[in-house]
């Protein structure tokens, strides 16, 4: 089984509001709520691909209820431990004719030491039975900045592979502890190890030393549309062009997702990676976050440019 | 209709060693009446319900309650309570559980939870648990089923 740990949860409220600028009063021409945050996010469309997976972390409250019951319906697996507080909740702004997206995140519940003990019990039960661990986004506050190491450690002493996809003191944390997969969100990292994400040589310099760390694919996004990828094969570099593209909201979870299928089905690097990205498109082509399904996805495939680096 | 598509594919479960102050605590947050107990390897070892707790707090005087006329002592009610609160679930969870397949029946499972007065039981595939069943659900679930089914 596939296990997905997100500890920070969200409800993710995404509004189409034509020209929002900040200071403007705007009526919303669409509203769409679901369930959010990274691991989450995998789990659903990982359902969508038919791959099954159960979905770990911290839930509170009245958001929380929400988040399991939409869970529930879509009949995925939970091991999500209730806390005192309230699930937080994301608001994203999506402006169609600008194509401007604005977006708010709020910090989440506070998580005791005897809710982390608990969670830990909770994750090495089920580590017995896993065959990839997805680690994804923020920390909530009271989980220490080292805790995605401990996750991945635990998750080595039983030969289990990890991704992880996260940003800034957490994601170089973890980093030290040799995930398998990391997927760095650069949007909320602007250097690593000193080098400036800004340019493409510089962008692949940080990805083969992430990779000397020890990392055996890591993905780092690239502009708007592309990603970086560099596997012990090589670096390669795949995009595709901003037609038709309404929302890029959770594209990096539908790469990641279509990445562990093309995992599952032992594809070759480039098919592997093609259909990531194909999912990244089918998920920005409208605003529901997610994909259609997998044939929906594999019509995307034409449409991704991917070469060769290095 | 299989179970399996019904059921609730929620992990969440106690320890042995949990101690029942802590299983309040969780049964509470989670809004459950009842959870499954595991070992370390989610393999399903016994189920505590509220009910199994209050009649530990109330040893002798749980068939009272029955009673509408019995007024129960409240201060020591919450003594007791407070005094078992320390103990670890394997004291008083019922052992001898009914536990269900992802491939029984809708039916079979709601008849078998009512002969037995639960309301909500495990499902486990070769012992380990992959989630519950709500007797409520199922209900819901015959109510909306078309034809009467059958026992087969």
């Amino acid at each position: 089984m596939i296990v997905t740990v997100t500890l920070n949860p969200a409800i993710d409220e995404e509004y189409v509001v034509p020209e929002f600028r900040p200071g403007g009063w705007f009526r919303v021409s669409r509203v769409q709520r679901s369930p959010g945050g990274k691991g989450i996010n995998v789990s659903l469309i990982l359902k969508q691909l038919g791959v099954e997976t159960a979905a770990m972390g911290f839930l509170a409250g009245f958001s929380g209820e929400y988040v399991r019951d939409v869970l529930r319906k879509a009949q995925i697996t939970t091991n999500f431990l209730h806390v005192r507080g309230e699930t937080r909740t994301n608001v994203y702004i999506v402006d169609e004719i600008g194509k401007v997206e604005t977006g708010l995140a709020e910090l989440g519940p506070y998580i005791s030491e005897d809710e982390i003990a608990r969670f830990l019990s909770n994750y090495e039960r089920i580590l017995k039975r896993t065959e990839l661990v997805v680690l994804g986004g923020s920390l909530p506050p009271g989980v220490p900045q080292d805790f995605y190491c401990e996750l991945i450690r635990l998750a080595k002493q039983r030969e289990i592979p990890t991704l992880i996809d996260a940003a800034g003191a957490p994601l170089l944390a973890a980093l030290d502890e040799g995930p398998t997969y990391a997927k760095v969100d650069q949007r909320f990292m602007a250097t690593y190890e000193g080098v400036a994400l800004n340019s493409l040589d510089n962008l692949i310099e940080a990805v083969q030393r992430v990779h000397s760390h020890g990392v055996e694919w890591v993905i780092a996004s690239y502009r708007t549309y592309g990603n970086v990828f560099c596997t012990h094969e090589g670096v390669f570099l795949a995009e595709f062009d901003r037609k038709g593209i309404v929302s890029m909201f959770g594209s990096g979870e539908a790469l990641i997702a279509g990445l562990i299928l093309g995992g599952q089905e032992r594809m070759e690097t480039k098919d592997r990676i093609m259909f990531g990205m194909a999912a990244a498109l089918e998920n920005a082509l409208h605003v529901e976050k997610g994909i259609r399904d997998r044939a929906a996805v594999e019509r995307q495939i034409p449409r991704i440019r991917f070469e060769r680096l290095l | 209709m299989r179970i399996s598509e019904v059921m609730d594919r929620d992990l969440t479960a106690l320890s042995a060693e949990t101690t029942l102050s802590e299983a309040i605590e969780i049964l509470t947050r989670h809004r459950v009446s009842g959870l499954p107990v595991v070992d370390g390897a989610g393999r399903v070892v016994g189920f505590i319900s509220e009910k199994d707790i209050v009649k530990a707090a109330l040893p002798g005087y749980f068939d009272y309650l029955q009673d509408p006329s019995f007024i129960p002592d409240y201060g020591q009610f919450q003594k007791r309570l407070k005094k078992i609160g320390k103990d670890p679930v394997s004291k008083i969870m019922a052992k001898e559980i009914i536990s269900f397949s992802e491939e029984d029946s809708d039916f079979y499972v709601a008849i078998t939870l009512i002969r037995n007065h639960l309301k909500r039981a495990p499902v486990v595939r070769n012992g380990i648990l992959v989630g519950v069943v709500n007797r409520a659900d199922l209900l819901e679930r015959i109510m909306l089923e078309e034809e009467s089914p059958s026992f087969a």
